[in-house]
């Protein structure tokens, strides 16, 4: 194992080796980054939702109707930040009156103010009035694709792009945030399970089988019934906390099989703990079939969220999300652009996730490889 | 002479809590199914024991003064000779509704009724909408506005109202109609040629044994109780002649006496078996088939697809004479179609004759040839207004002056321009101006004013102080953020509602989170008072005590904990109050008492939209829609082709 580092301290590299590559043997994650490099699709799919982790971080700077930096007073305040958190909107805006409305008080109170505004000026919240951005017109009532509304307005006049950009982070989120939790929960428990066997294994099985029969949707439901003001996080810890049991079976399998291995054996042999054995040996070697659920799970995240925007359950109002706008559009075919838009949105992201987990499983998995040789 | 309506159960239908759209509506919370199957069956155990005086004694008692009997069809053939034409028929149906002159034309030119009677089509057949099945076939159990449309038509009785809410007896079945000066008796006497749809005759009696039946415990009667529970008691003298004892002197009395109506001799012997009256397979025979006493009788009904109703020739003709307005369809059909654009394309088909329309679908949906292929259209002032309703026993809201901010910060204009479609009418209280209870200088509807709005809620003790952007004040030594949650029932354009406030809130410092539920989640809640805010909105009564019941302190629909003793106290006057002008007057005062406290912020005055077949005629708008009144849905007719 160390030849390969010496040789590549001290051996001057030429180009033949570098790019042959045989002679330098890789690690299992750098050769599957390789393999997984050369499938298109997954690249492009991978490019995508790096793009869109991009719009959703950048949101506020894309659409908004608050500077994204502005100088008022002599300070300088980041109000668009607002955005992610309604509480970093500094309160010295409250205080003097704003009302939420910066383009015309900035000028008003501080002659001598500047401000770098979004790249248009939208609000995902709220319809643009007349008059509150020099030269644009007041958002219409169901306006179809247009200049100033790039993807049309919904009922209330509200614009559907900037709805979208900002639905981003919520997909987004619901996504990385449910699926995260999934994969800790699951890997913990597949662990120990595989690991320890025995009656823990037979105990955590059974947990894994109860969880099973938890249907997400109807807990979701219920769970909004009882809370007094139901998030978008509470929904995250729901699919989060039910979306495990895959996870933790395909890694308490793992487990079993890698146990027995030479290598475990022999760092207990050394007296390394259980723990340190379970989480810094067996878990990096066995990470790689779970990262494919976690890809899946992704999809699925996003997709549940979704579904229950569209039946009214989803973000509560007035967030923007991308299925609540499919349910706007539900009702009315004739403004398609209610539905093409985040439609495409949804089926776009959904399948970028389906198509990296597929990549990951053929760039991890030796046996498909082989089979595909 | 009027056929068809009668709205025997005008009473009942006091005030309905609005659920989405076209819902069944609420039905009333007090008695629900209370039987006890070990306790004999006792007709009538809710009344106390009475020993009615004889006739004689009564004359001599009291001085009788005489009550309308009318004819609701003339009545209305009445008002219609003194409106002028705007249009003739051929151009209102050649018309596209899209302004109120073209309302009124097509209002005006459709809305009447035949001049001869050769012009109708007496063998025609209309096809209505409903959004769901009835519960029940019989008229004392019915409890949602579906049950009455059906059992107005099939059912007998003595009394209606018309568009105005004037209480008049049926001139179809009454003779004469007197009250006593003291207001405790009502004498009505009853027409001879009245019969069942099985052949028997409907006598004095039977309404007796209808009162009996309503005030057993044992019946689970959902809603017909309520109002006839203030009644002493009902003696038939005769056949024909019947007296309403009332228990005390109250103006809405005459409200009283309209309880569904059973047929004595289908009902008397069984009931004690089987007090739910539906379970024995005797009452499953007669929930299937009833005998019924009205203008029509159920033909056919299919669980959940549709209920025929056939016309009754015995109705109108007595013993091969005619002695009643023969009334204009000879079958009804009741469509059920749950979702609300279904029904819209069977409208458009052609398939369906009749159908209310919400905003969306009246300004986007129905603008096309498609609708006006068959259909025509036309809206008319309906008494149901929006609200937010402001938990008063909430630290945010117990203060008037945060709730006259709220009123304040909401931005009224964008809400009637923009998601209303500028369709709906601005709302300051209880009383819609044109109502005669509203007060006659009424005060203006609330317009967004945030300067005053942020004085009035600094004025109430919440001002940031905390620096953080958000209201705040000290209760119970603890800073509480003005921070709320607003219920509302999960459709779109009320959601949209909810939204603009949370926006126009968070501009002035106060956080409010918009929660939408489920209808039946969200009864529940405000039921209970487990809420801050909530939107809804509520139907008028056919008299102005109804809302005696969402406003008195001890109120059953009081679900914002509203106390004002000087409100109390004006209901209280109001009820005995006999003279009708006072009563106004009064109910004016609570109406600005009401404005003044803001226990709501009242919205808007939603109108009723409809679309009609362009074969329909006669139909005519109230304060209730097109059909819930005298005449009603026994107005409208299709001419002959």
């Amino acid at each position: 194992m160390t030849e390969p580092t010496i040789m590549q301290r001290d051996v001057p590299r030429s180009p033949l080796v570098a790019r042959g590559g045989g002679d330098i043997s890789r690690g299992f994650w750098a050769t599957s980054w390789l393999r997984f490099r050369r499938r298109k699709l997954a690249m492009t799919a991978l490019v995508f939702v790096g793009l869109l982790a991009l719009v959703a971080i950048l949101s506020p700077a894309i659409a908004g109707t608050k500077p994204i930096v502005c100088r008022y007073h002599g300070r300088l305040y980041f109000p668009a930040m607002s955005y992610f958190h309604p509480r970093w909107e500094n309160e010295i805006f409250f205080r003097d009156g704003f009302r939420m409305r910066y383009v015309q008080n900035l000028r008003e109170k501080d002659p001598d103010s500047w401000a770098i505004w979004p790249l248009l000026y939208q609000d995902p919240y709220r319809r643009v009035r007349d008059g509150e951005w020099p030269g644009q017109p007041g958002n219409e009532s169901y306006a179809p694709p247009n200049r100033h509304n790039l993807f049309g307005t919904t009922h209330p006049g509200v614009d559907v792009f900037a709805q979208m950009v900002h639905g981003t982070r919520v997909a987004l989120l619901v996504g990385f945030v449910a699926t995260g939790i999934a994969a800790v929960i699951g890997i913990t428990v597949g662990a120990l399970a595989g690991y320890l066997g025995g009656w823990v294994d037979m105990l955590l099985s059974r947990l894994i089988e109860m969880v099973m029969c938890i249907p997400a949707l109807v807990l979701i439901l219920a769970l909004l019934a009882v809370l007094d003001t139901p998030t978008i996080w509470h929904l995250m810890a729901v699919l989060g906390m039910t979306g495990w049991t895959g996870i933790a079976r395909l890694t308490r399998g793992e487990f079993l099989k890698l146990r027995q291995t030479e290598y475990v054996s022999a760092a207990a042999a050394l007296g390394a703990g259980r723990l340190r054995i379970m989480f810094r040996h067996i878990l990096p070697n066995s990470l790689a079939p779970v990262l494919v659920p976690i890809s899946f799970g992704i999809a699925a995240a996003i997709l549940i969220e979704s579904g229950l925007s569209f039946l009214g359950f989803g973000a509560p109002p007035p967030n923007p999300s991308w299925g609540s706008l499919l349910n706007a559009g539900r009702n009315n075919l004739q403004m398609w652009w209610l539905i093409v838009f985040p439609g495409a949105a949804i089926f776009l992201t959904v399948l970028a996730y389906n198509l990296i987990g597929e990549g990951i499983q053929e760039a991890t998995d030796p046996k498909l490889r082989q089979a595909r040789q | 002479m009027s056929a068809v309506h009668k709205l025997a159960v005008s009473w009942f239908v006091a005030l309905v809590l609005l659920g989405t759209g076209c819902q069944p509506d609420e039905e009333s919370a007090g008695d629900r199914a209370s039987v006890e199957d070990d306790a004999p069956f006792v007709l009538g155990d809710l009344i106390e024991p009475f020993d009615p005086p004889t006739m004689d004694e009564l004359d001599s008692r009291v001085e009788w003064m005489p009550q309308p009997v009318e004819d609701s069809l003339a009545r209305l053939q009445r008002r219609q000779e003194d409106e002028p034409l705007l249009a003739t028929v051929d151009e209102a149906l050649a018309l596209r509704n899209d302004s109120p002159e073209a309302n009124d034309k097509i209002l005006s030119a459709l809305g009447r009724l035949p001049e001869d009677p050769d012009d109708v089509d007496w063998n025609a057949t209309i096809t209505r909408h409903t959004s769901a099945d009835v519960r029940s076939t019989n008229p004392i159990m019915g409890s949602s506005t579906i049950e009455f449309d059906v059992s107005g038509l099939t059912g007998f009785g003595l009394f209606g109202f018309d568009w105005e809410f004037n209480r008049y007896a049926a001139s179809d079945t009454v003779v004469s109609w007197e009250t006593s000066t003291d207001r405790m008796y009502d004498r009505v006497v009853m027409r001879d040629d009245l019969t069942w749809s099985d052949g028997q005759p409907i006598t004095a009696h039977d309404i007796v044994f209808s009162y009996q039946v309503i005030m057993s415990s044992a019946v689970p009667v959902p809603a017909m109780r309520s109002g006839t529970d203030k009644l002493r008691w009902v003696e038939a003298y005769d056949d024909h002649t019947l007296v309403f004892f009332h228990q005390e002197p109250m103006a809405t009395n005459q409200w009283h006496v309209g309880f569904g109506i059973l047929p004595r001799h289908i009902y008397e012997e069984s009931i004690a078996g089987d007090p739910t009256l539906q379970n024995s397979p005797y009452h499953v025979a007669y929930e299937k088939a009833p005998v019924t006493g009205g203008a029509y009788v159920l033909h056919r009904r299919v669980l959940g697809r549709e209920i025929i109703l056939r016309r009754r020739e015995s109705w109108y003709l007595h013993e091969g004479r005619q002695v009643r307005d023969r009334p204009f369809f000879e079958e009804i059909r009741f469509q059920i179609i749950p979702e609300s654009s279904v029904a819209l394309l069977a409208v458009k088909a052609g398939d369906i004759e009749e159908k209310i329309l919400g905003p969306e679908e009246w300004v986007t949906k129905t603008d096309g040839p498609d609708f006006y292929r068959n259909n025509t259209k036309a809206y008319g002032l309906e008494w149901v207004y929006f609200h937010f309703m402001w938990n008063n026993r909430t630290e945010f809201f117990s203060d008037p002056r945060v709730r006259r901010a709220m009123s304040y910060a909401f931005d009224h204009r964008e809400m009637h321009e923009i998601l209303l479609y500028g369709l709906a009418e601005p709302a300051n209280g209880i009383f819609h101006p044109t109502s005669r209870w509203a007060p006659e200088d009424p005060p203006p509807a609330y317009q967004q004013d945030l300067d005053k709005a942020e004085q009035l809620l600094d004025e109430a003790g919440w001002i940031d102080t905390t620096g953080d952007g958000i209201r705040n004040k000290e209760i119970d030594g603890r800073q509480r953020r003005f921070e709320f949650s607003i219920l509302v029932v999960n459709a779109a354009e009320r959601i949209a509602i909810c939204n603009l406030l949370q926006q126009n809130l968070a501009q002035i410092g106060i956080i409010c989170h918009v929660r939408p539920l489920e209808f039946t989640v969200l009864q529940e809640k405000t039921l209970q008072g487990h809420f801050h805010a909530s939107f809804g909105g509520w139907g008028t009564g056919a008299y102005p005590d109804t809302n005696e019941n969402i406003w008195r302190s001890d109120g059953g629909r009081n679900y914002v904990g509203y106390s004002n003793p000087e409100v109390d106290a004006l209901f209280d006057q109001a009820l005995t109050e006999l003279d009708e002008t006072k009563r106004e007057e009064l109910f004016g005062r609570i109406h600005l008492l009401l404005y003044e406290d803001q226990p709501y912020t009242w919205l808007f005055f939603r109108n009723s939209f409809y679309a009609f077949n362009k074969r329909l005629r006669g139909y005519n708008f109230s304060p209730r829609g097109p059909f819930n009144y005298g005449p009603g849905f026994g107005s409208i007719w299709k001419p002959a082709l």
